[in-house]
């Protein structure tokens, strides 16, 4: 992309983006790689399993399957974007899965009250995360990694390494079930009108105060994205319909995505992650938005914690959630989040934490063995950020 | 009457309006040395007051005091704006009473759009959310009102130094605050671009609004001000009307003695060639229209050659590229004493004995660091002899020993640089390359961002370092710098030299009339 420098009136020298950079911007680009990667892998996948791979049923599943990894990953993106780090979350997941299933199975505690204990009980563990970052000044990656030893240390005491099993078969509901196909199709379809129609006011509203130039190529680079989301998602539901457990995750990414781009608090974190000082000296209390930022990442444990556990139908404190955290990470760097803070988007995140599920999937399918899956993931990781720093470097945007 | 009435008749007849800021008894120590030692000061509104002060006098750090960097009970003292006591524990504490502050150092995220910039932790919300539309607009309408042509959608850190200054000064006046705090505010702009922020601040003080702003430049301080206070150890050494006074008075009252002249009187006598440079050419990391097109220099021992350009007439690529540190592609032919060279990187330049004092001192320096640290960090080869294990006492010694020579004040070697000033932080960078051995210095601005006295002694120290045999670049924007210390001075304009200017023919008239092409 070129950056043109011209001599503006007034004489002061400015520097602005040529047309097509501003259309083709960095984020847009950068996207497109990792789609680009993404849809590789699909083919490959696809051919060598000779067309099981992007069936209806296998996409759902592998949605299913990445639906875990994806919740971590969206609160991963949210601290990393801040120069935090959270290690703790495979335990704090486990710990927040033990205290559903020991609520439900062994007290006989209504279900809804108990994921509602659950969700408080991660806003606690991330508060108190918090207040050892904010207020002792520990480092998190420290902190996370303390959580992740006695996280993962209460749960077995909590259940003396048992499983802890079965969960009421409405909790199981919401990582089994599926909302039918019409209802399915039609929410879809309501959501895609909604968001046009709240872009096209948005629109307005922007050509109107002067920062919108062009409205149609603005619109239409908006939805042409999202259509085909609706009609790639039209056709996957036509099958079973959506499972509640991908519906959950698309409505915490929406809402994240919507947290970190559209208000004051999102933009305070990539303030803070880009320059803390800058950030400080901007009036931004620093601290408090940090501390905010591990209460979100606590209320992700609660999320988490009960989709595992319904998931697995119950709690096994040593396993569940075993290396979630470094899942996580991975998805988060892979879909675009810079480790050095300031940079990063939720849709990234999914896109990463998907590409990592369609390896395991595809290996899976094609009946790789698991170590050699592992070392594959391992490789593709190194491989997609190296993409990622190579593209960027081309781009001209800063390393 | 109250006590702000009182202050307010007691400071003089003309200021019949209470005052809006009323500062009493302010001590601000640090573990030390008292940085601000009991100050009173009162500023009325409308009143344009200039701080002035030599490094380390302590008027950063009364105007950080005032702008919540340093919290309330950090200090001593009492703090009366608008007739009630103020106590602000952090910046937007302090914001929230009106008080607007621009740090001295442009400091920006450099992720965030021009707009988010502009409206951060101000941002106007719709249903909850942010509206980034009004954002861009707002931001473009108050850069437009500047006559800064920048797309509020560009990333800032893709704007060059002086740009994401304007971008933040005109943030900090459109803040609606009732005092605007600006330190040195000029120091990363044209002139043109400093004639309009003072119109600006004109505008803004008779609204009402006071404002304190600090400065190294005279004549801008004569130009704006009403009043000018002057700093000195802590205390306020001079308060006086800018209409009743001269330039010598305030810079006696700044560093007590006149000031010796720089620049060295016998003619230089010009050694050998230390550096030779030929069709450099350098382009942008991005795009292929060079910002430096074939460009030649040479410079012998002993000797300070200048470069000056306006800004983006390639002075500054040509330094970073000599150094091996341009991101972007470079060509061109590059000999050190006579010998053919590549520099591929700014470890090769470092081996050639070439040095580099950065114009951002955050790209030069690791503020965490002490000055032990930093000064040995680009001869650590040199003290790592025996098995890589790092020689400490002959690294104490050598640092002391430039810290003494240098004159740099701290309480010792192992202070952390980021609690110097800007001219301590400098001579620090300076001590780095000495200790390193490098017989040729590219420095670019080197004095931006530090004050009259310090600048004085530091210009001093390049004339020394040429006596002493160095070969010496000097790219800055400062005109008068260059007449004073050069021998030489080659002018850039659109990427290439296109006038040399010797020394008896020096002069910043006739430098800017090269440079601008008239």
């Amino acid at each position: 992309m070129s950056r043109i420098v011209t001599e503006a009136r007034g004489g002061m020298a400015i520097s602005i983006r040529s047309p097509l950079a501003r259309l083709l911007n960095n984020r847009s680009l950068r996207d497109s790689t990792l789609i680009a990667v993404l849809a590789v892998i699909w083919v490959f996948f696809n051919i060598a399993t000779k067309g099981t791979f992007l069936t209806q049923r296998n996409i759902v599943l592998l949605a299913l399957q990445t639906a875990i990894v994806s919740l971590a990953a969206i609160s991963a993106v949210m601290l990393i974007v801040t120069r935090n780090f959270d290690l703790s979350v495979g335990s704090a997941v486990a710990l927040v899965g033990v205290v559903v299933a020991l609520l439900t199975v062994k007290y006989g505690v209504n279900p809804w009250l108990s994921v509602a204990i659950s969700l408080s009980v991660g806003l606690v563990m991330g508060a108190w995360q918090g207040w050892w970052v904010t207020r002792m000044g520990v480092s998190s990656f420290i902190v996370t990694l303390a959580g992740m030893l006695y996280f993962r240390g209460i749960s077995m005491i909590a259940t003396n390494g048992a499983t802890v099993a079965p969960l009421p078969a409405e909790l199981k509901q919401i990582a089994t079930g599926f909302l039918p196909p019409r209802a399915s199709i039609i929410l879809v379809m309501a959501s895609f009108v909604a968001f046009a129609g709240f872009r096209i006011v948005e629109l307005r509203r922007g050509f109107a105060l002067g920062v919108v130039s062009n409205f149609n190529a603005e619109l239409a680079r908006a939805l042409l994205p999202a259509f085909i989301i609706t009609i790639a998602v039209i056709w996957l539901a036509s099958w079973q319909g959506i499972p509640y457990l991908v519906g959950l995750v698309a409505v915490c990414a929406i809402a994240a995505d919507i947290l970190m781009r559209r208000t004051k608090f999102g933009t305070q974190l990539y303030a803070i992650g880009g320059n803390p000082e800058a950030a400080r000296l901007s009036g931004i209390k620093v601290n408090r938005v940090i501390f905010q930022n591990f209460l979100i990442a606590g209320l992700a444990y609660g999320i988490t914690g009960v989709a595992l556990t319904a998931r697995v139908s119950g709690a096994i404190a040593g396993s569940a959630g075993l290396f979630l955290e470094l899942d996580a990470i991975a998805a988060a760097i892979i879909g675009g989040t810079s480790l050095s803070g300031g940079r990063g988007r939720i849709f990234g995140a999914l896109v990463g934490a998907l590409l990592m599920g369609s390896l395991n999937n595809g290996m899976s399918l094609m009946n790789v063995p698991t170590f050699y899956q592992d070392t594959a993931r391992g490789a593709v990781l190194l491989l997609a950020v190296a993409i990622d720093q190579l593209s960027r470097r081309n781009a001209g945007s800063r390393p | 009457m109250n006590a702000a009435e009182t202050a307010a008749r007691e400071h003089g007849n003309e200021t019949e309006a209470p005052p809006l800021l009323d500062i009493r008894g302010l001590t601000k120590s640090f573990p030390g040395v008292v940085a601000v030692d009991n100050v009173d000061l009162t500023i009325a509104p409308q009143e344009i007051v200039a701080l002035l002060g030599q490094n380390g006098a302590g008027k950063s750090t009364l105007i950080q005091v005032l702008s919540g960097v340093h919290g309330f009970g950090s200090y001593s003292g009492e703090i009366i704006l608008g007739g009630a006591p103020f106590r602000p524990a952090s910046v937007s504490e302090a914001e929230a009473g009106g008080v607007a502050f621009l740090a001295q150092e442009v400091n920006v995220a450099p992720n965030l759009t021009v707009g988010q910039t502009m409206a951060l932790s101000r941002e106007p919300t719709r249903f909850g959310l942010v509206d980034s539309f009004l954002v861009q607009a707002r931001a473009k309408a108050a850069l437009a009102d500047f006559g800064i042509d920048v797309d509020p959608a560009t990333l800032i850190g893709d704007l060059d130094l002086a740009t994401q200054q304007l971008v933040l000064i005109v943030r900090a006046l459109s803040k609606n605050a009732r005092l605007l705090i600006l330190d040195e505010p000029t120091a990363a702009l044209t002139d043109r671009e400093a004639a309009r922020l003072f119109e600006r601040i004109r505008a803004l003080a008779a609204k009402g609004v006071a404002i304190i702003f600090v400065s190294h430049r005279l004549a801008e301080v004569f130009e704006i001000s009403d009043r000018i206070v002057i700093m000195r150890d802590g205390r306020i050494n001079g308060d006086l009307k800018t209409a009743n006074t001269s330039r010598d008075a305030v810079v006696a009252l700044m560093i007590g003695t006149s000031i010796g002249q720089v620049r060295s009187s016998k003619q230089a006598v010009p050694g050998r060639t230390a550096l030779s440079v030929e069709g450099l050419t350098v382009l942008p990391r991005s795009g292929d229209k060079p910002l430096v097109a074939g460009a030649g220099l040479s410079v012998a021992h002993g000797e300070v050659l200048g470069l000056f350009g306006l800004l983006g007439s390639g002075v500054v690529e040509t330094a970073m590229a000599i150094f091996g540190a341009w991101p972007g592609k470079v060509s061109g032919r590059i000999s050190v004493d006579g010998k053919a060279v590549s520099i591929a990187s700014p470890s090769d330049a470092v081996q050639l004995g070439i040095g580099l004092i950065a114009q951002d001192r955050r790209d030069g320096l690791s503020g965490s660091h002490s000055i032990l640290d930093n000064t040995i960090l680009a001869s650590l080869d040199a003290l790592s002899k025996r098995l890589g294990f790092i020689d400490v006492i002959g690294a104490r010694r050598a640092t002391m020993d430039l810290f003494a020579r240098l004159k740099i004040k701290a309480e010792t070697i192992d202070t952390l640089v980021d609690t110097l000033s800007g001219g301590n932080q400098q001579k620090v960078q300076v001590a780095r390359w000495l200790a390193a051995g490098a017989q040729i210095l590219l420095l670019i601005d080197p004095t931006r961002g530090v004050d009259v006295g310090a600048r004085a002694e530091i210009k001093r120290i390049w004339v020394e370092l040429a006596e002493a045999g160095c070969a010496i670049l000097l790219v800055s924007s400062d005109a008068e710098e260059l007449v004073d210390i050069c021998d030489r001075v080659l002018v850039y304009r659109d990427g290439t030299v296109t006038d040399v200017v010797q020394k008896s023919d020096l002069s910043e008239e006739r430098l800017l009339r090269l440079a601008a092409g008239v």
